[in-house]
C-alpha cells in the first residue's frame, strides 16, 4: 500500500501512553482543518489571480467578483491555513516542551470550534458585501467579538499549560508563541475599536479616521505580519527544524537577541505601508529605519535554524521535510532583506501601489509560512496518528511543485510590480509622462498570466498534500482498530 | 560566553547549555556571529544617519528637523525649509528638469494659434506626446486608446466622418461642453413597409445596389413631411454638423455595422431598426475638468487623428 519509509516518514516512537499524556485530539482537528483550509484558501487564491488575468472570469456574479472574494482568499490563508496550523503546532510544542497536558481540554476545542466559526462567517459575510474594508480586518464587529473571546481562550489555555510544565525551563519556540499571542490580542482589540450603527447591524464605525485611522490599521497590518505570520512560525520553526535535523539549536545567545530585538523593533515598522501620504514625515522615517534595524534580528532565526543543520547537510539529500523547512528559511531571509529594502522611501516611491508588495507579501507567505507549515504539519502528523507517512514520493512532489509555484509567482510580480513602477514615472522628451494608466495595465497581462499558473502549480502540490495525508490518516485509524481489535482491553500506563 | 569569542566559532566545540526538552531537544551556546553582530550595529549606524539627516524623532508638539533642507520657491521667492516631502514636491515641479522642459513646451504652444500648431512639426510633435497622454486618461475610456471608438456606442475619431463638425472650433467646443446627440425614434410614425423603404434610400446613397421601387417610395418618405429627415441629415444626405446629424451618404458608420453586415437585407434591418428605435447618446462637457492648455492640446490632436476639416 505505501511506500517503504525513509528517514523522512519515519515511524514515531510514540506509544499510546503519548496520546494519553497529552491532548493529541484536538491538535489532530486543528491539523486536519489547517489542510482543508489551505485547499480552499489557495484554490479561492488562483480563482481571483485568473480574474485579474481574464477579467470575464468573474462572470457578473457579485458575490465572486475580485473585490469581494480577495479577502475570502487571505482569510483562508492566513487565519484558515495558517492559524489552524498555528494552533495545531503551538498545543503540540506546549505539551511536549513542558512535558504537560493542555491546562483545559474543554477551552482548547471552544478555541477551535471558535475560530473555525469565526473564519467560516467571515468568507460568508465578505461574500455578502460585509466588510469593515481593513485589510486583514475584514470581519464586522460581531465576528470581531467571537474571535476576541476565542483569542482570550487561547491565551489562558496557552499560559496556563506554560505554568503547569514539568521543566525548570520554558523552550524558545514557546516565547514566540507567547509574543504572537499577546501581540495579536493587542493588535485585534486596537485595531477594531470601533462604534457599531445597531445591535443588529453589521456595519460600525471606526472610533478615529483620517491619517490616524490608516496609522492605526498599518500598524496592526504589518504587525500581523510581523507576530501571526513571522514570531509565530518562528516558534514553529525552532520545534520542528531541530526535530526534524535531530541536532540542537545552533545558538542559544542569538535566540534570545534575535527574539527581543524582533518584537520590540516590529511593533514600529508598520507606518512604512503610507510612505509618501498625507502621514507625517517624521513618522515615515522611523518606520523606515526600524524596517532596516529588523533585518539583522529576522536573519537571526534564518541562521539560527539554518545552522541547526550544520553538519546534518546530507539529510537534505533524504528527507523532503527537511527540504521544506531549509527552503523556508531561505525564503524567510530573502523577503526579510527584500523588505526593509522596499521599506526606503525612494524604493518606496516605485515599488508602492505596484504588484511588487504582492509578490514580495507571496514570497514571505508562499516561501516562509506556507512552506514551514507544510514541513512541519508532514513531521506532526504521522506522529498524532501514531503512523508512517503514506507517501514519501508524493511530499517530493509537492516540494518541487511549490517551489516551481513560488519561482513563477515571484518573478511574474518582480515584472508586473517594477515594470510598472517604472512606466509611471518614465518621461519622454519633452517631459510628459511617456505612459498612460491604461497602458501600464495592459502591460500586467502577462505577467498576470504567469502569476496565475505560478498559483496553481502551488495548488496541484497543496492537493497532493491533502490527498497524501488523508491516506495517512486513514492507515493510521485503521491500524489503530486493528490494534484495539488484537489487543486485550486493558489499561495500559505510562 | 565572550571566552570562546576568540577561535571560530563551529558546532561540536561549543557546549550545550544543558537544558533539554521532549527527550531531545538542546541548545549550543555558539557566539552570535560575528559577521551577523556587525552587521546589526551597521544597521544602527545607518538609522542614526537617516535620523540625523531627515525628519525623525517627535518632542512635544513638535519633531526633530534633520539637516537636510530643500530650497523652494513660494510667490517667487525662494525659500529654504527642512527636508520634507511637500517642499521636494514643489520643488520638482517648479525646477525639476521633465517639469522645466514640459513647461517650456507648454508656453510655446500656448501662444501659437491652432492653424500655425498644426502646421508646426515641432509644436504638433509635442501635442501629440502630451495629448496621448491625456487623451488616455479622460477619453481612451470610451473612444479607446487610439481613438476608433466602439461602434454602436462611441464615435470612431480616426476617420473622416465628423458628426459635430471636424473643424478646431467645432472640435473644441465638443470637448469643452459636450454634446447631447438625438435623433426621434419612428416606431409610431412610419409602418415597416416605409421603414424598410426609407433604409433602401439611405443605403443607395452608399451605392448599394437596392429594389428601385423600395428606393423610390423611400425617398418620397426622407424628402417629404412622413419621414421628414431631410430636415436635419439634408436634402442630398450630407448632415448637418449643428445637430450631429450624420453625413448619410459616405458609407462611414458609428452606430451599425454596414460594412461587416453579411448581405443587403441584413443591411435594411440594420439601418430599418436604427430608425425604429431612434437614438440618443451622451458625451459629457470637460471644461471644468481640464484647464484650457489641456483642450488645446486635446483638440489639436484629435483633429489629427481623423485628418480634421
Amino acid at each position: 500500500m505505501s511506500q517503504a519509509a525513509t528517514t523522512a516518514g519515519a515511524a514515531p516512537a510514540a506509544s499510546v501512553a503519548t496520546s494519553e499524556q497529552y491532548n493529541y485530539a484536538i491538535i489532530k482537528r486543528f491539523a486536519v482543518a489547517a489542510v482543508l483550509w489551505g485547499v480552499f484558501g489557495m484554490a479561492a487564491g488562483v480563482w481571483i489571480a485568473s480574474q485579474l488575468a481574464f477579467p470575464f472570469l468573474n462572470f457578473d456574479i457579485a458575490q465572486i467578483t475580485f473585490g469581494r472574494f480577495r479577502p475570502v482568499h487571505t482569510t483562508a490563508v492566513i487565519f484558515g491555513f495558517g492559524g489552524n496550523a498555528l494552533f495545531a503546532t503551538s498545543y503540540y510544542v506546549v505539551q511536549r516542551t513542558c512535558q504537560a497536558r493542555l491546562w483545559s481540554d474543554s477551552m482548547a476545542s471552544f478555541t477551535f470550534y471558535g475560530w473555525n466559526l469565526a473564519l467560516i462567517l467571515g468568507v460568508i459575510t465578505y461574500m455578502m458585501g460585509i466588510t469593515q474594508g481593513r485589510e486583514y480586518a475584514e470581519f464586522n464587529w460581531q465576528i470581531d467579538l467571537i474571535i476576541l473571546v476565542v483569542w482570550v481562550a487561547y491565551f489562558m489555555v496557552y499560559l496556563m499549560t506554560l505554568l503547569r510544565r514539568n521543566q525548570p525551563h520554558i523552550y524558545v519556540a514557546n516565547w514566540f508563541f507567547m509574543a504572537f499571542i499577546l501581540a495579536t490580542a493587542l493588535l485585534h482589540i486596537f485595531n477594531n475599536l470601533e462604534v457599531p450603527v445597531g445591535l443588529f447591524h453589521p456595519h460600525s464605525y471606526p472610533l478615529f479616521s483620517g491619517v490616524q485611522d490608516a496609522m492605526r490599521q498599518w500598524w496592526y497590518g504589518h504587525n500581523a505580519v510581523g507576530f501571526f505570520l513571522t514570531a509565530a512560525f518562528l516558534g514553529m520553526m525552532y520545534y520542528f527544524v531541530p526535530k526534524q535535523a535531530g541536532r540542537p539549536i545552533y545558538s542559544y545567545k542569538l535566540s534570545i537577541i534575535h527574539f527581543w530585538a524582533l518584537v520590540f523593533l516590529y511593533m514600529w515598522v508598520g507606518a512604512h505601508h503610507l510612505h509618501w501620504t498625507a502621514l507625517p514625515d517624521w513618522v515615515s522615517t522611523l518606520a523606515a529605519t526600524f524596517s532596516i534595524l529588523l533585518l539583522l534580528p529576522s536573519w537571526g532565526g534564518m541562521i539560527n535554524g539554518i545552522m541547526t543543520l550544520s553538519g546534518a547537510w546530507d539529510k537534505l539529500r533524504t528527507d523532503p521535510i527537511m527540504l521544506f523547512l531549509i527552503t523556508a528559511l531561505a525564503f524567510y531571509g530573502m523577503s526579510t532583506f527584500e523588505g526593509p529594502m522596499m521599506s526606503l522611501k525612494s524604493v518606496n516611491a516605485l515599488s508602492h501601489y505596484t504588484d511588487w508588495t504582492v509578490g514580495h507579501v507571496h514570497s514571505g507567505a508562499l516561501g516562509w509560512v506556507a512552506m514551514i507549515s507544510f514541513g512541519s504539519l508532514y513531521h506532526l502528523i504521522p506522529r498524532l496518528w501514531n503512523v508512517n507517512l503514506y507517501s514519501v514520493k508524493l511530499v517530493y512532489a509537492h516540494f518541487f511543485l511549490a517551489t516551481i509555484g513560488i519561482v513563477l509567482y515571484i518573478t511574474a510580480m518582480w515584472v508586473a510590480g517594477i515594470g510598472q513602477g517604472l512606466m509611471l514615472r518614465a518621461f519622454d522628451q519633452y517631459g510628459n509622462l511617456a505612459y498612460t494608466f491604461s497602458e501600464t495595465v495592459a502591460f500586467l497581462h502577462m505577467p498576470y498570466v504567469v502569476r496565475a499558473v505560478g498559483g496553481g502549480f502551488f495548488l496541484i502540490g497543496m492537493l497532493i498534500m491533502a490527498f497524501n495525508i488523508a491516506m495517512t490518516i486513514r492507515s493510521g485509524i485503521k491500524a489503530e482498530a486493528r490494534e484495539a481489535q488484537a489487543e486485550s482491553a486493558a489499561p495500559r500506563t505510562a | 560566553m565572550s571566552t570562546q569569542d576568540k577561535r571560530k566559532p563551529g558546532q561540536g566545540q561549543v557546549e550545550t547549555t544543558g537544558h533539554l526538552w521532549d527527550s531531545d531537544l538542546a541548545e549550543l551556546n555558539n557566539p552570535l556571529p560575528r559577521w551577523w553582530l556587525w552587521g546589526f550595529y551597521a544597521t544602527i549606524v545607518f538609522a542614526l544617519v537617516y535620523w540625523l539627516l531627515y525628519p525623525a524623532w517627535p518632542i512635544g508638539d513638535s519633531f526633530t528637523k534633520g539637516i537636510a533642507s530643500v530650497t523652494y520657491e513660494v510667490d517667487g521667492e525662494e525659500r529654504t525649509t527642512h527636508w520634507n516631502t511637500r517642499a521636494l514636491l514643489a520643488r520638482d515641479m517648479q525646477f525639476g528638469d521633465h517639469a522645466v522642459r514640459q513647461r517650456e513646451m507648454l508656453e510655446q504652444v500656448s501662444a501659437q494659434d491652432y492653424e500655425t500648431i498644426l502646421a508646426d512639426a515641432d509644436s504638433m510633435s509635442f501635442v501629440n506626446a502630451y495629448a496621448q497622454g491625456s487623451f488616455g486618461t479622460w477619453c481612451a475610456a470610451c473612444h479607446q486608446v487610439g481613438g476608433a471608438g466602439v461602434v454602436g456606442l462611441y464615435p470612431n475619431l480616426t476617420n473622416d466622418h465628423w458628426k459635430w463638425g471636424g473643424s478646431v472650433d467645432q472640435i473644441e467646443h465638443t470637448i469643452r461642453e459636450g454634446r447631447l446627440g438625438y435623433m426621434p425614434d419612428y416606431r409610431n410614425t412610419l409602418t415597416g413597409d416605409q421603414l424598410d423603404a426609407v433604409a433602401a434610400y439611405v443605403l443607395s446613397l452608399n451605392d448599394y445596389e437596392m429594389d428601385a421601387d423600395m428606393v423610390d417610395a423611400g425617398q418620397r418618405i426622407y424628402q417629404g413631411m412622413d419621414g421628414g429627415c431631410f430636415q436635419c441629415h439634408g436634402a442630398d444626405g450630407g448632415g448637418l454638423a449643428s445637430q450631429g446629424a450624420p453625413n448619410l451618404t459616405n458609407n462611414l458608420w458609428g452606430l451599425i455595422d454596414i460594412r461587416g453586415a453579411e448581405s443587403d437585407e441584413a443591411r435594411l434591418r440594420m439601418v430599418a431598426d436604427l430608425v425604429h428605435d431612434g437614438v440618443q447618446r451622451e458625451m459629457p462637457g470637460f471644461s471644468d475638468r481640464l484647464s484650457d492648455d489641456e483642450i488645446r492640446m486635446l483638440t489639436a490632436y484629435v483633429h489629427s487623428l481623423g485628418g480634421g476639416q
